[in-house]
């Protein structure tokens, strides 16, 4: 299996899989990680992930940024981001930099994780730190250490002041007031907790690359209405017709971008896990493979926070209810209707985002196969460019039954105007 | 299928609130369920009579501690003597008790991190290890659940143990669920254990006739921690093991599946099923329809059961939920829920101070939390627990065991309303009868009961099965034995233990 496979390296302590001064594959093996612990992390919805995936992106790439000559560091680009700490001219080793950095920033992130978390993230920091000191002299180690626990620590003090470092009651507040206008979100669930919504105030925090949440502003939803030739009725109606003639291959689809939390790396995971391959498939250096990384990281964390902005300025009613209350009592989706308000879709939003980060990385015509579930049971699936990739998990929303195509399109097109600002980053020269 | 009964209408409500003593310290019982990671799971308790008293002894998991044997001296007050039982065998996670080779005393199956064992009971509360005896592999792996039958005809157990993950994986667990194994009758006692593939971290399983169709299922709860592409599971268990389909109805649900509890809460014929989880939990009902299909509608929420958070105490984070258990403690003829909760290990998302939880089911199907009003509402690491009846007087006292701390037991004082017991006896093979379903009937009220071996969180009971009755003064009882043959309707009088034996009038005990 893969996983036995890529973990049995890191812990047969392979010298060949890490090595002195190779900061890149350092970095890969806490992502590998990292995407274990967004799955099996009670707090970490799919925004909480995002955040998480931005910031330890921007971390591995500053430490890069830190050593490499000619790269620009994100200070100053990033909102609120300030000159992170310059080393001294002395001799650095890459590889510890970075693992310094990278079990710093883990352990912040995923320090309420679980039992076998917190077994895994210990014994991966006792592993790698060994396999990266291997050699290098005790000084260097020290020095190395000490630069890369530096600049994590500053991105985790500028982290603490974005509004999205609390995270209670696994994100659903604890008292909730249902609007009760007709067209507004109602709870979908039976669940006693998500009898609220999912973090309401998650478009106010701070955005890493774009100005404010409301930057990418969104078109209004068609218009509620009970009449059965409206807007809105039309685009009912079209969930409900097509889950009645759902193919085989629309419930794959469906199944393939649900990307559940607790039950997946999460939509902004499943995207970073692609970025991961393609670095592997491509052999980036390590610049790159940071680069590539924290703008995978940057688009979708920018990608959550403009789009539960625009949920909660919206703030629209699930198809489930709609279809239930005026078209069929005993229609269920297919997939589980998440707790929050339907527009946009966030997986339309941040697949958008990240296909307009990954064309500028990768290539707009780039076709590459996405193994991310694999391990899950579900096949591999071919795209021919990141953008139809997105457009599929748009859609899948709508195989799925839990967004109404406006929702979908419009968060593409959000995604689109968000990763934009991404792109625009400065990085390798 | 067999017909359903009429949906229970009205009954006559006992409205006492129960109240339990805390008697942990005068009652002699210690015992920690001991240990780090391995033993985040588990941590059972079992409760069955093993030296002839009519009293149900105790067999506690101690984990990395040895488990314990406590025999029951209990007169008024509840009371425990430690026995030198041949249990006390390290990395225990729990036991569950049945009458394996069917000799009149009941045996031990001890589920362990490491290999399992199975111990014939030599009465007098002493076991003695009977793997090679009977030809039962114990394997080597990190077992956390069981259920056993008597499948129809066998002479020989039917024992499913479900496995959780590859404990040689602690630097990387997630993905790496070990499979659960059927252990069949063989040759002069177990053939060589088959795989339930696919298995996704069983931490429960029940043998349960879900449809009440004479044939029992396989119902498993998973924890969705560690597997990747799982989910619950039911089980055709006639013949070669075949999972239900979702083409045959079976609904996909995904939880930290952690405990089944099973009763018919509202006399209509069919098991409703509690699933514990973290945050919210499951009560499932099957969805009515002709002909049934394995599809369930969670009613938790609706009911007041999903117990999601602490209710009481400052500490609001989501709740962790191990073993449940239906029972009627306050005797009013309708059956109550007990919840046992603890974090798995100083998770801080989840309750650090997370009370178990006694909810009392009302008339109208609803149930109401009372366990701080009961005494209950203990803040220690609960894992396993059994409702049980330890002193005979008609009421279900409670045991639980907790992870790093001292088990505690409750001695329940209710002035509740009347009750039943009866125990199962068969001749010859399977003298506990399980698998057989009791029915009972006291005015509209019915009751139904599958006797079984299993579910919970690593906990369970052999014996006395107790109904409370409310304002009724006797009762009728039905049984199907596990032949399918049937008692007829016969009346019991209440406020005592009867023996019903197959083919003979029921006995006081």
């Amino acid at each position: 299996m893969l996983r036995n496979l890529v973990f049995a390296l890191v812990f047969a302590l392979s010298p060949a899989m890490v090595q002195a001064g190779e900061a890149g594959p350092v970095m890969r093996q806490w992502y590998r990680l990292v995407l274990e612990l967004v799955r099996h992390t009670p707090t970490y919805s799919p925004p909480v992930a995002s955040r998480s995936f931005a910031y330890l992106g921007v971390t591995g790439y500053e430490v890069v940024a830190n050593g490499t000559p000619g790269l620009t560091s994100l200070a100053g680009q990033l909102n609120g981001l300030t000159a992170l700490p310059r080393r001294p001219r002395m001799v650095y080793d890459e590889a510890v930099v970075m693992q310094a950095a990278m079990a710093l920033s883990v352990r912040a992130f995923f320090g309420n994780t679980g039992p076998s978390g917190q077994q895994a993230m210990d014994r991966m920091e006792a592993v790698l730190a060994a396999q990266v000191a291997e050699g290098v002299p005790p000084d260097v180690v020290q020095r190395s250490t000490e630069l890369g626990q530096r600049i994590a620590q500053h991105i985790l003090d500028w982290s603490a002041s974005d509004g999205g470092a609390v995270v209670e009651n696994m994100g659903f507040p604890r008292e909730w007031v249902v609007s009760g206008a007709p067209g507004r979100w109602v709870p979908t669930s039976l669940v006693a907790q998500q009898q609220a919504p999912l973090l309401p105030g998650w478009g106010q925090n701070r955005p890493f690359a774009m100005p404010a949440g409301s930057t990418c502003d969104l078109p209004p939803p068609p218009a509620y209405s009970e009449d059965p030739e409206s807007a809105f009725m039309t685009q009912a109606q079209e969930v409900y017709d097509v889950s009645k003639a759902l193919t085989d291959e629309q419930k794959t689809i469906a199944r393939f971008w649900s990307d559940d939390p607790m039950l997946s790396p999460t939509p902004p995971g499943h995207w970073v896990a692609l970025v991961l391959t393609l670095v592997d498939r491509e052999g980036l250096d390590t610049p790159r493979t940071a680069d590539a990384l924290m703008r995978v990281g940057v688009g979708v964390a920018d990608g959550f926070i403009g789009c539960w902005w625009g949920k909660f300025e919206y703030d629209t009613v699930r198809p489930v209810t709609v279809i239930k209350a005026l078209i069929d009592p005993k229609w269920e989706p297919l997939l589980i209707t998440p707790p929050f308000p339907e527009y946009p879709s966030g997986h339309s939003t941040q697949s958008g985002a990240a296909a307009a980060v990954l064309s500028a990385v990768f290539g707009a015509d780039y076709a590459f196969d996405d193994p991310t579930h694999e391990e899950d049971g579900i096949a591999a699936r071919p795209f021919a460019s990141f953008r139809v990739a997105a457009e599929e998990a748009a859609v899948s929303r709508l195989y799925g039954g839990i967004h109404f195509r406006a929702a979908n399109e419009a968060g593409l097109a959000q995604g689109a105007c968000i990763g934009g600002y991404t792109v625009a980053l400065r990085t390798l020269p | 299928m067999r017909g359903l009964w009429a949906v229970f209408v009205a009954f006559p409500a006992w409205a006492d609130t129960p109240v339990f003593v805390d008697e942990t310290v005068g009652s002699g019982l210690a015992s920690v369920y001991a240990g780090d990671w391995q033993y985040m799971v588990g941590g059972g308790v079992s409760a069955f009579d093993c030296n002839a008293d009519l009293l149900p002894d105790l067999v506690l998991a101690g984990g990395e501690g040895a488990a314990s044997v406590w025999v029951n001296r209990s007169g008024a007050a509840l009371r425990f003597e430690k026995a030198v039982s041949g249990v006390e065998m390290t990395g225990v996670t729990g036991a569950y008790p049945m009458d394996i080779d069917s000799d009149g005393v009941a045996d031990l199956i001890v589920l362990r991190v490491g290999e399992n064992v199975v111990m014939r009971g030599l009465g007098a509360c002493r076991f003695e290890r009977a793997n090679e005896a009977w030809g039962f592999d114990g394997g080597d792996g990190w077992s956390t659940a069981l259920a056993a039958t008597f499948e129809r005809g066998a002479e020989w157990p039917t024992i499913a143990v479900g496995n959780y993950v590859n404990r040689k994986e602690e630097a990387f667990p997630w993905g790496s669920c070990t499979p659960n194994w059927l252990h069949r009758p063989g040759e002069g006692g177990f053939a060589p254990p088959v795989e339930l593939t696919p298995s996704y971290c069983a931490l429960s399983m029940l043998f349960t006739d879900w449809n009440n169709s004479g044939q029992v299922a396989l119902r498993v709860s998973n924890d969705r921690e560690y597997y990747k592409g799982g989910q619950e599971q039911l089980w055709h268990i006639e013949g070669e093991p075949r999972l239900y389909t979702e083409a045959e109805g079976w609904a996909r649900l995904r939880i930290w599946g952690m405990g089944i509890a099973t009763d018919d809460l509202d006399g209509d014929g069919l098991p409703e099923y509690f699933l514990t989880s973290m945050a919210d939990n499951k009560l499932q009902k099957a969805v009515a329809q002709e002909p049934l299909v394995p599809k369930f509608a969670d009613i938790a929420f609706k009911r007041g059961v999903t117990a999601h958070r602490p209710f009481m105490g400052e500490d609001l984070n989501p709740s962790t939920a191990w073993h449940a258990q239906f029972g009627d403690v306050n005797n009013d003829g309708l059956a109550d829920l007990f919840v046992a909760k603890g974090n798995v290990d100083r998770m801080p998302d989840f309750a650090l101070h997370d009370p178990n939880n006694l909810m009392l089911q009302q008339a109208d199907g609803t149930f109401v939390e009372v366990a701080d009003k009961a005494g209950v509402a203990s803040m220690r690491s609960a894992r396993g627990g059994q409702l049980v009846d330890l002193n005979r007087d008609g009421l279900l006292d409670l045991v639980v065991v907790n992870r790093r701390e001292g088990a505690q037991v409750w001695r329940n004082t209710t002035a509740g309303g009347h009750w039943v017991g009866v125990r199962l006896h068969q001749d010859g093979t399977n003298p506990d009868a399980i698998g057989a379903r009791i029915e009972m009937r006291a005015g509209d009220r019915r009751w139904l009961r599958e006797t079984t071996v299993g579910g919970g969180h690593m906990s369970g009971s052999l014996g006395v099965q107790h109904f409370g009755l409310g304002v009724a003064e006797g009762a009728e009882v039905r049984v199907v034995w596990p032949d399918g043959s049937v008692m007829g309707w016969t009346p019991l009088a209440a406020d005592g233990v009867w023996r019903v034996t197959k083919g003979a009038a029921p006995v006081a005990e």
